[in-house]
């Protein structure tokens, strides 16, 4: 058996379990152990199982945003004792997203956000309501590979618009990809202000990110 | 118009007399300890006159129970919404069942079957529709947007042409925030009633105050509560807090967190305006867990409507609700889970319930699916009225004068006198024998296709002419200012 395989075991069900306070834990006691196994073996191990397991109608929502809070936690954890051991952690990608100026909706934006950092890649949530050039701003500063935007308000939507006008300005819009999703926003929508990709629905956002990223 | 009663309308099977009074003593601790989140100045100043604690930098409401007690204590256990011709007069809390419409984004065009996103003629429709269906007693949007219009006026237009269209009371929702929709939409009511004054006397719009959940109260409604009250128009307060979501996922929970918010909606509208007109509303979804839809066509869905219901009886004001399915398009889910969510609402005493036409949880509608709701609010109305016990009724004489056998009822004018008024006849549902139907026969949503091309061939505007023009004349110098 390989080496620390239970351990990583339950580093993985804490994940499944949506069990912050005893995956911080086991972090703690694993603080010996490399940290890029732990993340591959441990926590991406879990959080792959509730990908699994939500697709196969096993578990639901709740459970997935539970695992990817979890998942948050531990990455964070670990990030830092990567960081000091000198190595570097591959990641599927950097999102910045958020839900545009004039919008308070928060829910589908925050779903997107759990499903894609059950999918591996790192998100940096703005929360709603959030100026155009904040997303520019956190672009820039987090070295985004893709900026998602959404809104449930036919007439906020026109924001996305303006974020990617300000991208362009900024002179970064060829350095990262533009997503966009929220009921009243269509593909023609998003072809218009010139996004890369619209996700209709959170499963969709995450496809759409896997063929933008290529990764 | 006259909406369905019955003895038994108002009781709710949901929840107790004391149950009512153990989530009302829990509302009142969660408003006392953790209140109420108020971005706008002028919300936080009403609350603070009517005497509730006002902290952390202002953005931070706390209302005692007093306050509470005091705000029920002036509002009216009833009000109209009144139809711009008194046959369409609606009374909301006196014991009567209403039915209104609600449309979508989306339709099924009824001449060509395509999906589509909705359009202005769309929207003429819709409210030439209402007018038209004897059971639909008024509208919600007579479609969701205009996707042929801008959106800065969008919201203009829509009220426009509905006002054109229909002399059947409304309802009003935010829609787009655009600078000017409070102030334009209230003088396109006004031109529809005649005037201001008689827009304050005859109000013909029921308006909408919403919560920002949980527990925000929001700039954007704070304008539309000053300017329907203002304008005179009666407003249903509520939260669209949505179960596991922005609310708890125990109905207990989401109970008190719906009262909650719209105590908090009370105590602001009667702190602005003390008497004014309002009631509660549902409009609580739960979240769907698989795919984070907001459902509405669940059992849990018009249980909690039920509940709210039971609370605003027990605080003294009416209760009007949103009614849908899950369903996107006319099918047998559709047809159970508005026709279950509906009776469900007529015996809790829901007195207005916008359901008519929609389908796809407030996302699509159909013309044809207005043509069935309108059957289905029949056969609701029909079943509430219960059996009404009289001597002519009971028909002692009647029965001792027919029977025993080779005696008949079919030849009696007792038979003829009653049947019409006891047995619902319906319209489009088969009554067919079974041989009969075999050979052949229309399929009923055909039947309803048929009805709602007949009415939008032939149902003509009842809006006066010179009205009519009124109105085009604002929604063209709306339209000037705004988007030329």
């Amino acid at each position: 058996m390989a080496e620390h395989s239970d351990y990583f075991d339950q580093v993985a069900q804490t994940v499944v379990d949506c069990d912050k306070d005893a995956c911080l834990r086991l972090l703690d006691e694993g603080i010996d152990i490399d940290p890029l196994e732990t993340l591959e073996k441990g926590l991406g191990k879990g959080i792959r199982q509730i990908g699994d397991d939500f697709g196969t109608g096993k578990v639901f929502l709740p459970e997935l945003i539970g695992a990817a809070d979890v998942m948050k936690a531990g990455v964070a954890v670990l990030d830092e004792r990567i960081k000091a051991s000198g190595k570097t952690r591959e990641s599927q990608g950097k999102i910045v997203i958020g839900t545009v100026k004039g919008d308070i909706h928060d829910i589908g934006k925050s779903v997107v956000a759990s499903m894609l950092q059950a999918n591996g890649y790192d998100v940096v949530d703005l929360g709603i309501d959030v100026d155009i050039t904040e997303f520019v701003k956190a672009a820039q500063e987090h070295k985004a590979d893709c900026v998602g935007m959404s809104s449930l308000l036919t007439l906020a939507i026109e924001n996305m618009g303006v974020v990617i006008q300000e991208l362009k300005d900024a002179g970064v819009r060829d350095q990262v990809k533009v997503i966009v999703g929220g009921a009243p926003v269509t593909q023609e929508f998003a072809d218009e202000i010139g996004a890369d990709a619209f996700g209709y629905d959170a499963s969709d956002a995450v496809k759409k990110m896997k063929t933008l990223l290529g990764k | 118009m006259e909406g369905f009663t019955g003895k038994r309308v108002g009781s709710c099977f949901a929840i107790t007399d004391e149950e009512c009074k153990q989530i009302h003593e829990t509302v009142v601790r969660v408003l006392e300890k953790g209140g109420m989140r108020c971005d706008d100045p002028r919300a936080a100043r009403l609350y603070e006159k009517v005497g509730c604690k006002v902290e952390d930098d202002r953005r931070l409401i706390k209302i005692p129970e007093q306050v509470i007690q005091n705000a029920f204590k002036t509002c009216p256990p009833d009000f109209m919404i009144y139809g711009r011709d008194a046959k369409n007069d609606v009374a909301i809390g006196k014991g009567e069942v209403h039915f209104a419409t609600v449309t979508g984004r989306y339709l099924r065009d009824i001449r060509t079957g395509e999906r589509r996103k909705v359009t202005r003629q769309d929207a003429i429709d819709g409210a030439r529709m209402a007018d038209a269906l004897e059971n639909v007693h008024g509208l919600y949007k007579s479609v969701m947007w205009l996707y042929d219009e801008p959106p800065l006026i969008n919201s203009q237009i829509l009220v426009g042409e509905m006002m054109k269209n229909s002399t059947k009371g409304m309802t009003w929702v935010y829609n787009t925030g655009a600078p000017n929709e409070v102030p334009d939409l209230i003088r396109i009511w006004q031109i529809a009633a005649g005037g201001a004054d008689e827009l304050k006397k005859k109000p013909h719009v029921l308006g909408h105050v919403i919560i920002n959940p949980p527990r925000v109260v929001d700039v954007n409604y704070t304008d539309w509560m000053i300017g329907f009250a203002d304008a005179g128009l009666p407003i249903t307060v509520y939260s669209a807090t949505m179960a596991g979501a922005t609310g708890p996922a125990t109905l207990a929970g989401m109970m008190v967190q719906v009262i909650v918010e719209t105590v908090a909606l009370v105590v602001l509208t009667q702190a602005y305006k003390p008497g004014h007109p309002l009631c509660f509303c549902s409009f609580n979804p739960s979240m769907d867990m698989r795919t984070g839809l907001w459902s509405f066509g669940n059992p849990e869905y018009s249980t909690i409507g039920s509940g709210i219901a039971k609370m605003a009886q027990f605080y003294g004001v009416p209760c009007v609700a949103f009614g849908n399915t899950d369903s996107c398009d006319t099918d047998q889910q559709t047809a159970y889970e508005k026709a279950m969510i509906l009776f469900n609402y007529a015996l809790a005493g829901i007195s207005l319930t916008w359901t008519l036409g929609g389908t796809a949880g407030f996302n699509f509608c159909t013309w044809d699916q207005m043509v069935l709701d309108n059957e289905v609010a029949g056969f609701i109305g029909q079943y509430v009225k219960g059996i009404r016990v009289d001597a002519e009724r009971l028909s002692e004489e009647l029965i001792l004068k027919v029977g025993p056998l080779p005696g008949s009822y079919m030849h009696e004018a007792h038979t003829r006198k009653w049947y019409r008024e006891e047995f619902l006849i319906p319209e489009l549902s088969n009554r067919e024998f079974f041989e009969t139907w075999e050979r052949g026969h229309t399929e009923l949503q055909e039947k309803a296709k048929a009805k709602a091309l007949e009415i939008l061939d032939t149902h003509e505007s009842p809006v006066a002419p010179e009205i009519q023009k009124e109105i085009d004349d604002y929604l063209d110098h709306v339209r000037k200012r705004d988007v030329e």
